[in-house]
């Protein structure tokens, strides 16, 4: 329980950083590749899948 | 009075001198076309202007500048390719870049309210760039180049990226510019610069080959033409025409032959004795004036 | 004034594109990461059940220092690819684009442009590294005993500094080259060529930007600062003023419009 409430924190933040990856993919009118594989590799790839959209999953300049 | 004066001014690149040593001078109000079909250098000489590209030699003079003063004040640029931050939106992307020219928020916010009228995108003002059309975001183009009043605004082949409703749009609106500010703009359509322009860079493999006022042009370069239309391959004829003593130049356009001549009864003469001697199949032959546009073929075919 | 309007440009780009949301997060993961799957270890293991009956686990005692510092290396690390991965654009992206040129045809000097922009990015990495080092040091102080606020502050400044020469660099070749990825790539293999360079001579640079980390440990163990870590700090501050200095002259040699 102890180990559990510690670690929450952890997974809480990967979790929103998934949320808001989420959000910004669908915000998003180019990405590089197609959406739905963007959205596969934020959801199942958890924390390093979020980053990797972030930085070269958008046209963005 | 001059507002931009440049001498010599030539740019190198890899080895390759693209524009040999410029010289013009521009007039306060006045509209100026740089006429000249593509690869003419065109584009690098504007963004010399601009100060977006270091000349190889030569000189700049912008009249009312300090010596070594920063003369991008002074002028206002839209490129061919106008890029904008695609997530700022219309009115952002002016007040942003006229604080960069010196004005206060205040000051540009007004501008851009009203520029965005002119301009006719004020409707769309607080949308995402990212959502415009190609028409609207030449037209913001010219909003950001005109934002700190320049003195003089340069703008690249400003309507040729566009379909024919917005080349009407835009040209109209350079209408409306031209009396506010001097305006010099590229453009390899002649049609363009005749319509809305006083005078003419005519530019052709970096060399500024004619330039003066459009109707001075039209006069100095006015001269009579037969055109002659004849059965079968007219390209037979134009050696005989071209041997004619009051023939000037004889070239072929549309399957017709376009006889340039001095002494328009002189040539008369010849050209139809020679037809009637050689009893060519004559289907056509009719004098007309020579054009700007056959100046513009000219210099750019030799 | 036009610094202020590009600053304030630089920082609603990166509001708009999240950077402010994400950078923030994953740096709270970066930093909080190793300290607890340290402390936690044992457990994990017994969870996950892959260690036979009786097997006693016996990890190192770990006093707050060496946990924090566990931190500090994350960040050494990942913190420093998406510090990098988050200025790869910031110049160069704009030139590539072509925005640039509408910018820069503007009366803007090229070194407001560029320092306005950097300020801006140090601003986000800092929020960033901040928010990532308070709650590691939080979770230290919950599980491995009390770090002091002066150890604290001492070690989160000084690495700091390193961070700043991190972004400072990418600066440098934000204006060398304008295609974003060779910017990560040239950034990167530097940052590593530093750090072999440091490895290897470090006994006789001792004031080598890269032996920051080094020094901070014997801050944290000894409790002063060591001579040699204020003079390393020095040399980095000191380096990255010249990047930013060389990067307006490097921009100004280069044609906007090609």
């Amino acid at each position: 329980m102890d180990v559990f409430m510690m670690l929450a924190p952890l997974i809480i933040i990967q979790f929103l950083l998934m949320i808001v990856a989420i959000i910004a993919l669908l915000k998003t009118e180019q990405t590089n590749g197609p959406k739905p594989m963007w959205a596969a590799i934020i959801i199942l790839i958890s924390f390093i899948g979020p980053i990797l959209f972030f930085i070269v999953g958008r046209r963005q300049y | 009075m001059t507002v931009i004066e440049v001498e010599k001014l030539t740019k190198a690149f890899k080895g390759k001198t693209i524009v040999k040593g410029l010289d013009f001078q521009l007039e306060k109000g006045r509209c100026v076309a740089l006429l000249g079909p593509n690869g003419a250098g065109k584009t690098t000489t504007l963004r010399m202007l601009s100060g977006l590209l270091k000349s190889t030699s030569g000189i700049i003079n912008f009249s009312g500048s300090q010596k070594g003063e920063d003369i991008r004040k002074y002028i206002g640029y839209l490129p061919q390719y106008p890029v904008f931050h695609p997530w700022m939106t219309g009115k952002e992307f002016l007040v942003y870049v006229g604080q960069l020219a010196h004005l206060t928020k205040q000051e540009a916010s007004e501008k851009a309210d009203q520029l965005l009228k002119k301009v006719a995108i004020y409707e769309s003002r607080n949308q995402r760039i990212g959502k415009y059309s190609g028409g609207m975001k030449q037209r913001l183009g010219i909003a950001q180049a005109m934002i700190h009043s320049p003195q003089l605004l340069m703008l690249d082949e400003p309507v040729s990226s566009l379909d024919p409703i917005g080349r009407r749009e835009v040209l109209t609106l350079m209408e409306e510019l031209k009396t506010q500010t001097t305006v010099l703009f590229s453009t390899h359509i002649l049609g363009d610069a005749e319509e809305i322009c006083d005078d003419l860079l005519l530019m052709h493999q970096g060399e500024i080959l004619e330039s003066g006022s459009i109707d001075a042009l039209r006069q100095r370069h006015q001269s009579a033409k037969f055109e002659i239309a004849l059965r079968g391959d007219s390209a037979t004829y134009l050696e005989t025409l071209q041997a004619f003593s009051s023939v000037q130049d004889v070239f072929q356009e549309k399957g017709e032959v376009h006889v340039v001549v001095e002494d328009i009864e002189l040539a008369r003469k010849e050209i139809l004795t020679k037809v009637l001697e050689e009893d060519w199949p004559l289907e056509k032959l009719a004098l007309s004036k020579t054009t700007l546009e056959d100046l513009f073929m000219k210099v750019v075919k030799k | 004034m036009q610094w202020i309007t590009i600053f304030k440009k630089e920082l609603l780009e990166d509001w708009r594109n999240f950077k402010w949301v994400w950078v923030p997060l994953v740096f709270i993961i970066i930093c909080i990461m190793d300290p607890l799957s340290t402390y936690y270890l044992p457990q994990i293991l017994d969870a996950v059940g892959g260690v036979p009956e009786g097997t006693v686990i016996e990890g190192p005692e770990l006093g707050p220092t060496e946990a924090i510092m566990f931190s500090l290396t994350e960040v050494s690390m990942l913190g420093v690819l998406v510090i990098v991965a988050i200025s790869m654009a910031v110049i160069a992206g704009e030139r590539k684009s072509g925005v640039a040129e509408l910018v820069l045809v503007k009366p803007v000097s090229y070194f407001t442009y560029i320092s306005a922009k950097w300020a801006a990015k140090l601003l986000l990495v800092f929020t960033a590294y901040l928010i990532g080092m308070l709650t590691s040091w939080y979770y230290v102080n919950l599980l491995f005993g009390d770090l002091s606020a002066s150890q604290f502050i001492g070690l989160f400044l000084f690495y700091f500094i390193w961070l700043i020469f991190v972004v400072t660099l990418t600066f440098l070749y934000n204006t060398v080259v304008k295609i974003p990825g060779l910017v990560l790539t040239l950034s990167l293999i530097t940052i590593m060529a530093m750090s072999a360079i440091n490895q290897i001579f470090s006994f006789r640079m001792p004031w080598f930007p890269n032996s920051i980390s080094e020094h901070i440990t014997t801050m944290l163990a000894e409790g002063a600062i060591p001579n040699d870590l204020w003079g390393a700090a020095g040399i980095t501050l000191g380096l990255s003023v010249i990047l930013l200095v060389a990067s307006n002259f490097i921009l100004k040699t280069k044609e906007m419009a090609d």
